[in-house]
């Protein structure tokens, strides 16, 4: 089974007068969700793909999320 | 009578036409509504040409602090706000044991960037329980306050330290059903949670490790007593706040309860959320589950310092690359003229004019620089032969990274999208968050925007509609029965404006938190009077007033 993977990366406000990453996740099965990352959550996904832009975070995969949600403080 | 307010144009907040007459109160209640009211009063005011309107209401505010040191919950009450709802997210202050203190204060800080100088000698803590800290807060109050208990510090007491580690037990959840019950029983408007926020170790907040039965479980408590439940849902995050609709939307038919979520934001980036959230919301209301999405009137702003690596410059790979190196090392890649020249070059070498020409100057620390505070990149470009980057790059290093600048109105903010959905009939106005972020942004004066943007210049409301989403309707969602109307018998909140000039000021730094701590605060234009349960709280002529006839209202 094919992986899930980041779609679209945009920077957007953030309610706390950050701005915000917003990835658009497109699954296997052809559906789609949103994932928002504060700035010290975005700068860390950088670091684990490797990006220097955002458009380098498109095609990555889902688990670079996964592991930035289920470890914030890291 | 007491006092009365003559030649007024009555807005009543039921939404019906306005009429012209007088308004007439004795002790702390409206006795009399229109026509001409013979006699005189003790106090009279002319509202010739002015709205008198029933008090505004705040529905989500995090003055649990502040109030205790100010009463008057400034500048909130100048902008006509009577009622303010705080302890909301997950986060009041109380109940609340002593020993958990400090990790209650970290939450605050982080959540709502309240200062340590705000908990450290402004005030005594001489609380635990929820009522006890109601005593606290009754002691001058000058605007009602209907708080709400916050489920990350229910969590906090029954479970300590394994708060925020695993789920409750079944003893826990008794325990916690139980302590809820006492903060009802002393005058809780009801219970908030949060699914998102983080404490100052960004780590999830004690309310984010409860399972669904735990809130199940404590919404059941709610039922007995019909009281709100206010959640913050993963904002953007379009099908998950979906769930929670419909998680809610359950809590509430199951429990007979009120829901409140907020925020919920228009945004460019998920231009679908609104529509689809409004759909399910719509669906579930249609089953009769009250299910209330919280929108907030002003735009979003971004604030920044180079101190934390801004997703702003994400979109230059070279910026962002060293915005993120450790401090002392970006200062002197900053510093370095060479280094310099690559970032501009990358970000064109105009500077990006386009992108930040309008960004402002929010905070220095430098006082050679106070100058420059409000003035734009691009103008102060001008004035020194620069362009905007390398202009906000001398500010930076100047003020040791601390300057902090403004992006304005970059959420939020098509009015052609967000004027209807404030219209919406099931959209709850509110989410202002005033008391919070302090240091970011201003929260206060969104009702002033409410009326000079959608109401007078884009006319998406009419003012009588406007007045009844912020009162009367605010005081049906939250089932406060005696309050949101002008109406005989009810208390008498009032606020006289004058609709042609009504607005909020200009956003401003203040220096007035404690030990003289800086927050961003607006001013109200055109409000004329805020009459708090028929006393005198503010006036355009006098200011605050004396008076301290704030209550502690609830359901």
């Amino acid at each position: 089974m094919a992986e899930a993977t980041i779609e679209r990366a945009v920077v957007t406000p953030g309610h706390d007068g950050s701005a915000e990453l917003l990835l658009t996740i497109r699954y296997d099965n052809g559906g789609s969700g949103h994932v928002g990352l504060d700035a010290h959550g975005a700068a860390r996904l950088f670091e684990r793909c490797a990006a220097t832009r955002l458009e380098d975070l498109v095609g990555q995969s889902w688990q670079h999320i996964m592991h930035i949600l289920e470890q914030p403080g890291d | 009578m007491d006092l009365i307010i003559r030649n007024g144009r009555l807005v009543d907040g039921t939404g019906l036409p306005s009429f012209f007459g007088d308004l007439g109160i004795r002790d702390g209640r409206i006795v009399h509504v229109g026509g001409r009211i013979p006699g005189s009063a003790t106090r009279e005011i002319d509202a010739a040409g002015r709205v008198v309107a029933p008090g505004f209401i705040d529905p989500h505010t995090h003055f649990d602090v502040q109030l205790l040191w100010d009463g008057q919950a400034r500048p909130a009450l100048e902008h006509g706000i009577t009622t303010v709802i705080p302890g909301n997210c997950s986060l009041s202050l109380a109940p609340l044991k002593a020993e958990h203190r400090p990790r209650l204060v970290g939450m605050f800080q982080q959540i709502e960037e309240m200062p340590d100088a705000a908990f450290d000698g402004a005030f005594e803590w001489t609380w635990e329980s929820f009522d006890g800290y109601l005593e606290a807060l009754r002691k001058k109050l000058a605007v009602n306050v209907a708080p709400l208990a916050g489920h990350s510090v229910i969590r906090l007491w029954v479970m300590g330290d394994a708060a925020t580690e695993r789920a409750a037990d079944a003893d826990e959840l008794a325990a916690m059903q139980q302590l809820l019950r006492q903060c009802l029983e002393a005058g809780a408007i009801g219970l908030s949670t949060s699914f998102v926020d983080v404490d100052e170790n960004l780590q999830p907040v004690p309310s984010r490790y409860a399972h669904f039965e735990e809130l199940d479980a404590l919404a059941a408590v709610l039922g007995e007593y019909g009281r709100m439940l206010q959640v913050v849902p993963e904002f953007y995050a379009t099908d998950i706040t979906l769930a929670r609709v419909d998680q809610l939307a359950e809590l509430s038919l199951k429990h007979q309860i009120p829901t409140t979520f907020s925020p919920l934001f228009d945004s460019a980036a998920v231009p679908d959320n609104v529509a689809r959230v409004l759909a399910r919301v719509s669906e579930q209301m249609a089953r009769g589950a009250r299910v209330w999405p919280q929108v907030q009137t002003r735009p979003i702003d971004i604030s920044f310092t180079f101190e934390v690596a801004s997703l702003l410059f994400a979109f230059t790979p070279g910026w962002y690359r060293t915005m993120r190196l450790p401090r002392e090392q970006k200062i002197a890649a900053l510093a370095n003229p060479e280094h310099l020249d690559g970032l501009i070059n990358e970000a064109e070498p105009d500077g990006n004019i386009e992108r930040f020409d309008t960004i402002r100057v929010r905070a220095v620390i430098r006082r050679e620089d106070a100058g420059l505070v409000g003035r734009t990149l691009g103008d102060i470009a001008a004035e020194r032969g620069s362009t905007p980057a390398r202009v906000m790059v001398a500010i930076s290093l100047a003020n040791d990274l601390q300057a902090s600048f403004l992006a304005a109105n970059l959420g939020h903010n098509d009015p052609a999208r967000v004027g209807p959905l404030l219209a919406h009939p099931m959209v709850h106005i509110g989410a202002s968050d005033a008391g919070a972020h302090i240091q970011s942004f201003s929260t206060y004066g969104d009702t002033g925007y409410l009326f000079s943007h959608f109401v007078r210049d884009r006319q998406d409301f009419t003012l009588e509609a406007a007045v009844k989403k912020i009162t009367a309707d605010t005081a049906r969602i939250w089932g406060i029965s005696d309050r949101g109307l002008l109406q005989p018998g009810l208390a008498a909140d009032v606020t006289i404006f004058d609709p042609a000039i009504i607005d909020r000021g200009d956003e401003e730094a203040a220096f007035d938190m404690p030990e003289q701590g800086m927050r961003y605060v607006r001013h109200a234009r055109g409000i004329e009077a805020v009459i708090v349960n028929g006393e005198l709280a503010w006036s355009a002529e006098a200011g605050y007033s004396s008076a301290h006839s704030g209550q502690v209202v609830n359901a």
